[in-house]
């Protein structure tokens, strides 16, 4: 298939997640060897800035330059894998544990030793106990194969890595209220800067990077950031997990390369619509994602940063005709008025009556007043939170108001 | 350096925090979750401010200034987006401040008015809505409310509260923190047992809404003082002074607030100053007659009673066996005073006018109230007392004698120089601590034997009773053009 790519995924049919073997078998840990016998530190993050592998997690910050950041900073550092994976519809860091977790724990010891940290975290979403069994034994398995601990591959090179299962918060995903989290704080987002890389963890210089994006180093280091530069989008190269759902043909995870558009993702990859079904809308990224119509299916998706449609986590929700447009509204503004930590006025109060509203739209119940209370609110959001999930809880709304506008006020049934 | 603020250049240090710079040179700012020292939050997006450049709004408690800043305070744009975070927040308020302690007391409230916030905005009204089902949601969105009433000091109902964390960042011991999140989010103790602190009151001399209360029987102390069988004695703490002009505006000097007493119903007025002296004296033999490396810590604040109580109980022994001054006045006057006077003690009601919380968390045999200058304030207001008509009237004296220069004790420090004074064996050693925190280390080394002190002068407000929990703050409000 055009686009179809296999870096993350590679082997995925041939893994048993519990065996370290059968990763070693492909190739596994063989990245790792190399940075202990040939490469000093710099050079493993020279090859990440080379790759121009942007964060995976939503804001798509290259993570080169976050890692030479604090790689450059002294004392006590930190390195943090973001699995606190809680966006709706979205699983695919969830999906590289289940069937590789070594690439993920090679990803993160790489990372952690060319910082120069010698504790790595992995925060857990609360609810993937299954996968924290899957990494606890995947870390012991290691451990014994020198691959972590004391002497890493006989050298003088030293990580632990720690398990930290989060109390299943959305907040927590945000780098900063993960980091409050995990120093056993109340999950809320706080102030920047001072940026993670420069304070972060326990005060000391972090980095924070989303699972996606770490499991992609190994093969980077393996095949050079040049080569990974090459694949997909010129802005942000290589590949991306997405989740295909709704009413396509075939749902689930697919990895493919960046710029490739969201028309060929459902009609090459996904099988097109389920027969009978009329496209209406795709949502990208999750609840706090964009809705795109038909004629905006050809946009090329990556990172830019210029992106009118940002690619936030990567999940694609294929909405057809026959869905109730309240209903989904109102799983929108439920869910943020259920995982607005409450700090801000903006987003606390207006969480809340925004889910009012909606019910009463749904219930056709709405007024004039309430109409501009909507717009109030939205605008709020947008414009004075204290961190991006006020802006994100605006958006899905936004655009279902501003794109599929008339119908959406009609009183009758 | 220089920045403009509003076209107006201004010199700034680099680095200094905008909303400070707005404070310092009276530029109007409004403010909720931002108070003096305290921590900035950020979180209730009030003090926005346009910076040329971008076209993002910045909450100014947190922006640092930097070289050739244009700083814009007021815009359509901030208009808008304080007016809505307002109205937000006044949304679970409205309608409620007639049966509200802090009515006109209230930051929110004042905000409310100054930028004419609609009552309704965001919950329809009953005539807008048909089905039962919905009128119970409207019911719904007024009911996230959390009440402790069980405590014997502070009344605390989330009802008014708008979470902008001042008593949170202001309490010494952080007793109370956020339980749950979201629109459910509510200011509250682990499990949300009853409170069971110190009682120093910072978090509700901070609160700028009513939120967290001093807590009290107005309407049955009232009562007693309108029964014309009972004389009521008011005993009034000097360190009130300071901050009675915050609650009632006329009271600008003692003898003004004597009047405003006897308007409410008080048939004498006496100055707790005496009480002060007899406590010097009962500390001061106390101290003389005292077992060689035995140590005493003053009793003088019942909030440093509570915390060696609850944290330091092998050291309860330590503590002065001295009343506090108010309730060994009330004693004189109920037993001494009583008799020279013919009156029935049965039928005297002493309430203590104080600028301390924490001496109602406990219970005494001769005094009968104690109410705080806030609660002197809502007494007035409530009784709509007229200022230009209440006559100043000189203070009552048990004895005719000076005692003012006993008045200094409300002030930390004051106490272990007064005694000293007194004192024949000048040899003591002692050590004058204020505040939760440092009175903790003093107290954590008498514990671990490192330090031995003769007597110790602790107090839980910093400064002293001056800065009582129970003192008014000046509530700023800003006229608007009707």
């Amino acid at each position: 298939m055009k686009n179809e790519l296999k870096i993350i995924t590679k082997d995925w049919d041939k893994l048993n997640p519990l065996r370290i073997e059968d990763y070693i078998a492909i190739g596994g840990y063989q990245s790792l060897e190399k940075f202990i016998s040939k490469l000093k530190p710099s050079e493993i993050i020279a090859e990440i800035k080379e790759s121009q592998l942007a964060g995976r997690g939503g804001a798509g910050f290259l993570m080169g330059e976050k890692l030479a950041q604090v790689a450059e900073e002294k004392g006590t550092k930190y390195f943090i894998c973001n699995l606190d994976e809680s966006e709706p519809g979205t699983y695919k860091d969830r999906a590289i544990v289940d069937h590789n977790p070594h690439l993920l724990l090679e990803g993160i010891i790489l990372c952690s030793l060319a910082i120069g940290a010698e504790k790595a975290f992995i925060y857990l979403n609360g609810r993937y106990e299954e996968q924290r069994e899957i990494l606890a034994q995947a870390i012991q398995q290691a451990r014994k194969k020198y691959f972590l601990g004391k002497n890493i591959f006989q050298s003088d090179y030293k990580l632990s890595i720690e398990l930290f299962s989060g109390a299943g918060a959305y907040i927590c995903g945000e780098e900063t209220a993960l980091i409050n989290s995990l120093e056993g704080n109340r999950g809320e987002p706080k102030l920047k800067p001072p940026y993670p890389v420069k304070a972060g963890l326990f005060g000391c210089p972090t980095v924070i990077n989303n699972a996606e994006t770490i499991a992609n180093i190994p093969w980077i280091i393996k095949n050079s950031g040049e080569k990974y530069k090459e694949i997909g989008s010129i802005s942000s190269p290589g590949s991306k997990l997405f989740i295909l759902g709704g009413v396509v043909k075939n749902k689930g995870l697919i990895e493919a390369q960046t710029g490739i558009t969201l028309r060929e993702l459902i009609y090459d990859f996904g099988g097109g619509l389920l027969s009978g079904k009329e496209f209406w809308f795709a949502q990208l990224g999750g609840s706090s994602g964009r809705l795109l119509l038909e004629d905006e299916l050809d946009i090329k998706l990556d990172f830019n940063k210029k992106n009118q449609y940002p690619l936030g986590s990567g999940s694609v929700l294929v909405v057809d005709k026959t869905v109730d447009i309240y209903d989904l509204m109102l799983s929108w503004a439920s869910f943020f008025r259920r995982e607005s930590c409450g700090k801000c006025v903006p987003c606390r109060e207006g969480t809340f009556r925004l889910w009012g509203i909606i019910k009463r739209l749904r219930d056709r119940e709405i007024s004039q007043r309430d109409k501009e209370a909507m717009e109030d609110i939205l605008w709020t959001l947008n414009n004075t939170t204290f961190c991006p999930l006020g802006k994100f809880s605006a958006t899905a709304i936004q655009d279902a108001i501003t794109k599929l506008g008339k119908d959406i006020f009609k009183k009758n049934n | 350096m220089q920045i403009k603020i509003n076209n107006k250049k201004y010199e700034v240090t680099e680095g200094e925090i905008i909303l400070d710079i707005l404070n310092k040179e009276n530029i109007r700012i409004p403010t909720l979750c931002s108070y003096g020292k305290l921590k900035r939050e950020a979180a209730c997006r009030l003090c926005l401010v346009e910076v040329k450049g971008s076209n993002r709004l910045t909450t100014s408690c947190t922006l640092e200034a930097q070289a050739g800043m244009e700083i814009i305070t007021e815009s359509e744009k901030i208009r808008k987006a304080r007016s809505i975070n307002l109205e937000l927040l006044w949304s679970d308020h409205a309608g409620k401040c007639s049966h509200c302690k802090k009515n006109r007391q209230c930051e929110l409230q004042n905000l409310a008015e100054e930028y004419k916030i609609e009552n309704f905005h965001f919950i329809p009204r009953k005539g807008e809505i048909t089905s039962q089902e919905e009128l119970d949601l409207i019911r719904d969105d007024w009911s996230r409310i959390v009440v402790d009433d069980k405590n014997p000091v502070i009344a605390r109902t989330t009802e008014f509260c708008i979470e902008c964390r001042r008593c949170l960042n202001i309490c010494p011991g952080k007793m109370v923190g956020f339980n749950y999140r979201a629109g459910d989010v509510v200011i509250g103790t682990p499990y949300e047992k009853t409170l069971d602190c110190l009682f120093c009151g910072a978090c509700v001399k901070h609160c700028p809404t009513g939120a967290a209360t001093d807590k009290n029987n107005l309407e049955e102390i009232q009562k007693k003082l309108d029964d014309i069988n009972i004389l009521a004695v008011a005993i009034v703490d000097p360190a009130i002074l300071k901050s009675i002009n915050n609650e009632v505006v006329e009271i600008k000097e003692e003898k003004k607030l004597n009047g405003f007493l006897k308007e409410l119903g008080f048939e004498k007025i006496f100055s707790l100053n005496y009480g002060m002296e007899k406590y010097l004296q009962q500390i001061t033999e106390e101290l003389q007659n005292k077992k060689d490396k035995s140590m005493i810590i003053n009793s003088s604040c019942v909030a440093v009673n509570r915390l060696v109580e609850k944290r330091y109980p092998e050291l309860k022994k330590q503590l002065a066996k001295v009343d506090i001054p108010d309730e060994i006045m009330a004693k004189v006057i109920k037993t001494d005073y009583a008799k020279k006077n013919k009156i029935n003690p049965k039928n005297i009601f002493i309430v203590a006018i104080s600028s301390c919380t924490a001496k109602k968390s406990q219970s005494y045999k001769n005094l009968d109230n104690i109410i705080t200058v806030r609660e002197l304030g809502r007494m007035v207001r409530e009784r709509k007392i007229k200022g230009s008509s209440v006559k100043e009237l000189a203070k009552d004296e048990i004895e005719e004698k000076d005692f003012s220069s006993a008045e200094k004790i409300i002030k930390t420090g004051e106490l272990t120089k007064l005694v000293l004074k007194k004192i024949k064996n000048k040899k003591l050693k002692t050590v004058v601590t204020d505040s939760v925190q440092k009175t903790k280390e003093i107290l954590d080394d008498i514990r671990k034997r490192k330090e031995e002190y003769d007597f110790i002068e602790a107090m839980i407000c910093p400064g002293g009773c001056l800065n009582g929990g129970g003192q008014a703050r000046k509530i700023e409000k800003v006229k608007t053009n009707k």
